[in-house]
């Protein structure tokens, strides 16, 4: 390796170590922070001077925060899967047939994707109202069971799938629901992994839906439970590092257990 | 923040669209003889801490004593609980009280359907007032009528940093009486310290109206509004502004961000800061073992009188059920009584309605001789001055374009008087038509 080379392998790592530092730091600020005592909050350094877990039993007695956080996962988790199927379904559907409409029917989708949630919010309200979905998970899911994003992405994903593949199944007698189940889906892990991700991504963040439609800090969603630490009066910062700390801590352990799937399938499926 | 706008634009089209107004009063109930569900719409709630406590507690304290009233709280953060009630009465679900801050007060008694208590509760609500501060039924009026019972409130109170005096070489027991005193000190602190001088919260995301509107109308009365007519850009009140441009020119007053203030003083990063006596407990608790907290009344412009404004927030009524108007008005009552207020000033550190209750040894006696500091806001309190709050559908948008304009005219370069004129010419176009 000549002397140029070495230069510039150690600049490019130089540019990725500063970047990552750089990408670390706020979780780790948030995690040594939700270690300082109140009166520590604001002192330098990058340590706590005198670690404590007071703040993480503060959030445990001020808010059942593990309630919360199960609130979230089942939202999330079901929000991810009524998306994924409702794609890829009307995927499925749009690809396969043609017919009278379909083109109209593939743009009205995407042009809901550019509609805000909040256009739509009160006439989605006064429905969850009227069916007694105020106040419970199911009201926060409903409402979102289907993505036009989800549909997008995996449309694109199944219109590049061999039609001979598709022809050949025909052909051997499998019915539509079947080489869906059997044929397609098999082959497309990868766009079917990284739109789930970010479906769950999305639905973990959601905000405003859960702020209008709960009503109890029991029934609350993670993104709803940080706001309480979070008055006209000031912020808690060390109860409010301490939950967001344990907020992160589902998705990090899932995203450390499945790192290598979650990088494979963003960089097969070309979504970035 | 865009967002957060377009959701309350949401709901007030939807709102307004379906025509929701007062409807017909019908008599309230002399009495709940039957079980009764409430809902009470609350701000303290949607906090994970004294506020949350100290509300669960008094609705249990209210449903021991009212065994046929049962109270379904419901938690929206304090710049959300509008939209939830507005969201609410879009969806048919009755809304019976709600506690609402006070910049609401006239969109809730003429836009919302906020019942107005003289009708209702008459000879009632006279007797019930009997207790209050001076001014302290005034808080929650539009137009000679009550329609909030002011609820958990404060006064504007000078917070100082009074290690940072004595490091500057300032007293800190002659706290600031004037804001030509604070420029000196600010000025002082800024130079020996390296620290920032002084801060008002009366600007950024936080709200801070209660603060400008206090420091405006302690130069001569003048509001921020006369009737229908914009006047924040007049003499006084755009001298008041001025004042604070030159403390800020001085280098007295700190240019920092503007949602930080609350963060800066508690690191004690900060000499002098005016702002709501409900963040002292927080500030006491950062503060320990790293400096001491000081409590001062807020300054004058001269020999002229100040003009304590309220902050937070009033309860409102807006059932429609001669039964549950004599619950909610029977809760209403409780939330503003001597007991509660032993609860709300202790446990949460808001002003008690009823100064009564601060010599009396059944509520308060004790704790106000243990806590001195809060001397400092009650001595304030016979010139409480009600917040001006805007009419008209376009209230909050009239709010934010003074708020801005005060902020540009403090931290910008251009002349503030102009700053403050156009953006009450543009402000004017956006109130109601006489």
């Amino acid at each position: 390796m000549t002397n140029e080379r070495r230069i510039g392998r150690v600049a490019a790592h130089g540019v990725m170590i500063t970047l990552s530092v750089l990408a670390i730091f706020p979780v780790y600020w948030m995690i040594q922070s939700s270690f300082r005592a109140e009166n520590e909050i604001f002192s330098g350094g990058l340590f706590p001077s005198a670690p404590t877990f007071q703040n993480y039993l503060h959030v445990l007695s001020a808010m059942p925060i593990l309630r919360i956080l199960g609130n979230t996962v089942v939202m999330a988790g079901a929000t991810t899967l009524a998306q994924v199927a409702t794609g890829v379904l009307a995927a499925w559907a749009l690809v396969r047939w043609r017919f009278p409409g379909g083109a109209l029917a593939r743009s009205l989708i995407a042009l809901s994707w550019l509609v805000p949630f909040q256009v739509v919010m009160i006439p989605n309200y006064v429905l969850a109202a009227r069916l007694g979905l105020l106040d419970s998970v199911a009201g926060l899911v409903i409402p979102n069971a289907a993505a036009a994003f989800a549909v997008l992405v995996l449309y694109n994903a199944m219109r590049g799938f061999p039609r001979e593949v598709v022809e050949a199944a025909r052909m051997d007698g499998a019915g539509s629901l079947r080489i869906l189940l059997e044929v397609v889906l098999p082959n497309l892990r990868a766009p079917l992994a990284s739109v789930s991700i970010l479906c769950f991504i999305s639905a973990w963040n959601e905000y405003f839906w859960p702020l209008l439609l709960i009503r109890r800090m029991e029934n609350s969603v993670v993104q709803i439970g940080l706001q309480f630490f979070m008055t006209q009066e000031g912020n808690d910062w060390g109860p409010l590092m301490a939950a967001a700390t344990l907020a992160s801590l589902p998705i990090l352990a899932l995203y450390l257990v499945l790192q290598r799937q979650v990088v494979d399938s963003f960089m097969k499926s070309g979504i970035r | 923040m865009i967002r957060r706008h377009f959701f309350a634009l949401a709901l007030s089209a939807a709102f307004l669209a379906g025509g929701f107004l007062a409807s017909a009063q019908a008599q309230m109930a002399q009495s709940v003889d039957e079980p009764v569900t409430i809902t009470f719409y609350n701000y303290n709630l949607a906090s994970a801490g004294l506020g949350r406590e100290a509300t669960l507690d008094l609705i249990a304290r209210f449903e021991a004593a009212n065994p046929n009233v049962h109270v379904e709280p419901i938690a929206a953060p304090s710049n959300e609980v509008l939209s939830r009630v507005q969201a609410d009465m879009v969806a048919g679900i009755e809304v019976d009280v709600a506690q609402l801050v006070f910049r609401d007060l006239i969109y809730a008694a003429n836009e919302l359907g906020a019942q107005p208590l003289e009708d209702l509760a008459g000879d009632e609500l006279a007797a019930h007032a009997a207790g209050f501060v001076p001014n302290g039924l005034a808080l929650g009026e539009v137009d000679g009528k009550t329609y909030g019972l002011a609820y958990v409130f404060s006064t504007p109170v000078m917070f100082m940093n009074r290690d940072l005096f004595r490091e500057a070489g300032l007293d800190p027991d002659q706290s600031p009486r004037t804001w030509e005193e604070v420029k000196v000190a600010g000025k002082q602190i800024a130079e020996k310290t390296g620290k920032h001088g002084f801060f008002p919260g009366a600007y950024g995301p936080i709200d801070g109206t209660f603060v400008y509107q206090a420091i405006v109308m302690s130069n001569g009365g003048g509001k921020v509004r006369d009737g229908n007519t914009l006047t924040f850009a007049d003499k006084d009140q755009a001298d008041a502004v001025v004042m604070l441009r030159d403390l800020m020119d001085s280098g007295a007053h700190a240019r920092i961000d503007v949602g930080a203030h609350m963060d800066t003083f508690a690191s004690g990063n900060l000499g002098m800061f005016l702002f709501t006596s409900a963040v002292l407990s927080r500030f006491e608790t950062a503060a320990e073992g790293k400096f001491e907290v000081g409590l001062a009344p807020m300054p004058a412009f001269g020999d002229k009188p100040t003009a304590p404004t309220n902050s937070g927030s009033a309860i409102f009524m807006f059932s429609q059920d001669p039964v549950k108007q004599r619950a909610a008005w029977e809760l209403m009552k409780f939330l503003t009584s001597d007991e509660a207020y032993s609860v709300i000033t202790s446990k949460i550190g808001y002003l008690p309605l009823r100064l009564g209750t601060l010599d009396d040894p059944r509520y308060l006696k004790d704790w106000y001789a243990a806590n001195p500091k809060f001397k400092a806001n009650v001595a304030q309190l016979d010139r409480l001055t009600p917040n001006v709050a805007f009419p008209g559908p376009n209230y909050r948008q009239v709010e934010n374009m003074m708020k801005e304009a005060v902020t540009e005219a403090v931290f910008g370069d251009g002349d503030p008087r102009e700053v403050l004129k156009k953006a009450q010419d543009l402000g004017q176009s956006l109130m109601p038509q006489d």
